[in-house]
């Protein structure tokens, strides 16, 4: 289990911390008595992972097109 | 008729290392619980030694072996990060066993319409050949199969409420397709197994995992929805109950939302089902539960039904 704080975590880290985290909890090789706290280290990286998501929908804008099919500049995209 | 409490202080024995949440004064806060006045009625018992012969009827010799050759002397022994075995474990997984045996035979015999058994340690994780999850025996699977061959009970189905999967009870009983297996689950959780794609060899296994959070909307639906309706469907002649508390909501090492308040409802309606199926024969046995006023609470309210129903 990586040191990092998860809310320093790029969105790569994140993901990757909670596919392990996903396998231990699904193989069963998780001692009973650690198994909520990693349940939470999970959820807490998913969100993390849906934080940086919203970050990166945010940033990402769609380009207008004019009548002749020519771009004319950029909006906001919406309903991502 | 009316309902037994089986319990033997050889449980209070088993002691498990400093912080360890299956700890001796879980059963203690059981206990005194059921000292309250509200119980003065409540028939008591204490738990025999359940022998070799019974552990047989679900686990194999080396098993027995295994667990018996690692019982210590003087301090505690780990079997696995999760498990672990004291000078007193061993009479006290004897006497869970034991505890099952009687009741059941109670039960079945008509003594009483219902039984719960109060010991540690729980049993419902210990598979085959492997203690594991606090558990050395595989209490409820071990009473199953005991109704089966020897009381006349033609088919058994299991409730399993602990808010962990019962993976030793289902592996115990996967290919016994006279018993039932229906548990519920927070899921992913320890250990790992419990989804509803597991199903038996004779499509005797009901699983319903349940999300982080579930309350009582989500709890009522599995059971009224589906594990209640497969019971009916399966007609047994008795119902065990592996009765952990550990999905309330006060419990350190899972996240559901239960209140002592559906665990009363949980425990009416297992008698509902019981009194359509099997006469009223029940027989519950404390598996989790490590928050100890919410698991001394949630006892309390599950026997104060089975008297009230049992009476």
């Amino acid at each position: 289990m990586s040191d990092k704080p998860v809310d320093k975590m790029s969105f790569e880290e994140a993901m990757a911390a909670l596919e392990a985290v996903v396998g231990q909890l699904e193989r069963g090789d998780v001692p009973l008595e650690e198994s909520i706290k990693l349940y939470e280290r999970g959820a807490e990286l998913k969100k993390r992972c849906e934080a940086k998501l919203k970050e990166a929908e945010e940033k990402v804008a769609a380009i207008t097109l004019g009548e002749d099919g020519q771009p004319t500049g950029t909006k906001p995209v919406e309903g991502l | 008729m009316s309902t037994v409490f089986i319990t033997h202080n050889d449980c209070l024995s088993h002691t498990t290392p400093p912080g360890h949440p299956e700890q001796v004064a879980r059963l203690e806060h059981v206990q005194q619980a059921l000292d309250a006045p509200e119980f003065a009625d409540l028939l008591r018992e204490d738990a025999p030694l359940g022998t070799d012969s019974h552990i047989l009827l679900a686990h194999p010799a080396a098993h027995i072996k295994r667990v018996r050759d690692a019982a210590p002397t003087e301090g505690t022994v780990s079997l696995d990060p999760d498990t672990h075995m004291s000078a007193g474990s061993l009479t006290a997984a004897l006497r869970g066993v034991g505890a099952n045996i009687r009741a059941v035979e109670m039960v079945m015999n008509g003594e009483v319409n219902n039984a719960f058994c109060g010991i540690r340690p729980p049993g419902h994780h210990a598979e085959q050949e492997k203690p594991m999850g606090f558990c050395l025996f595989g209490n409820v699977a071990i009473a199953a199969k005991h109704a089966l061959e020897n009381c006349g009970a033609r088919r058994v189905a299991i409730v399993d409420f602990d808010v962990h999967h019962g993976n030793g009870t289902q592996s115990l009983l996967w290919d016994e397709s006279r018993a039932l297996f229906c548990s519920s689950h927070q899921m992913p959780l320890y250990p790992g197994t419990g989804a509803a794609t597991e199903t038996g060899a004779f499509d005797n296994v009901l699983n319903y995992p349940l999300p982080e959070g579930c309350t009582t909307a989500t709890l009522q639906a599995a059971y009224d929805g589906e594990i209640f309706p497969a019971i009916e469907a399966f007609n047994p002649d008795l119902i065990l109950v592996s009765a952990g508390f550990d999905a309330h909501r006060a419990d350190p090492l899972a996240g559901l939302m239960w209140e002592v308040e559906d665990y009363i409802w949980l425990t009416k309606r297992i008698c509902d089902v019981a009194d359509k199926v099997c006469e009223g024969r029940i027989v519950s046995t404390l598996e989790g539960g490590y928050d100890l006023d919410a698991l001394a609470a949630s006892v309390a309210a599950h026997m104060l039904v089975f008297m009230e129903r049992g009476g």
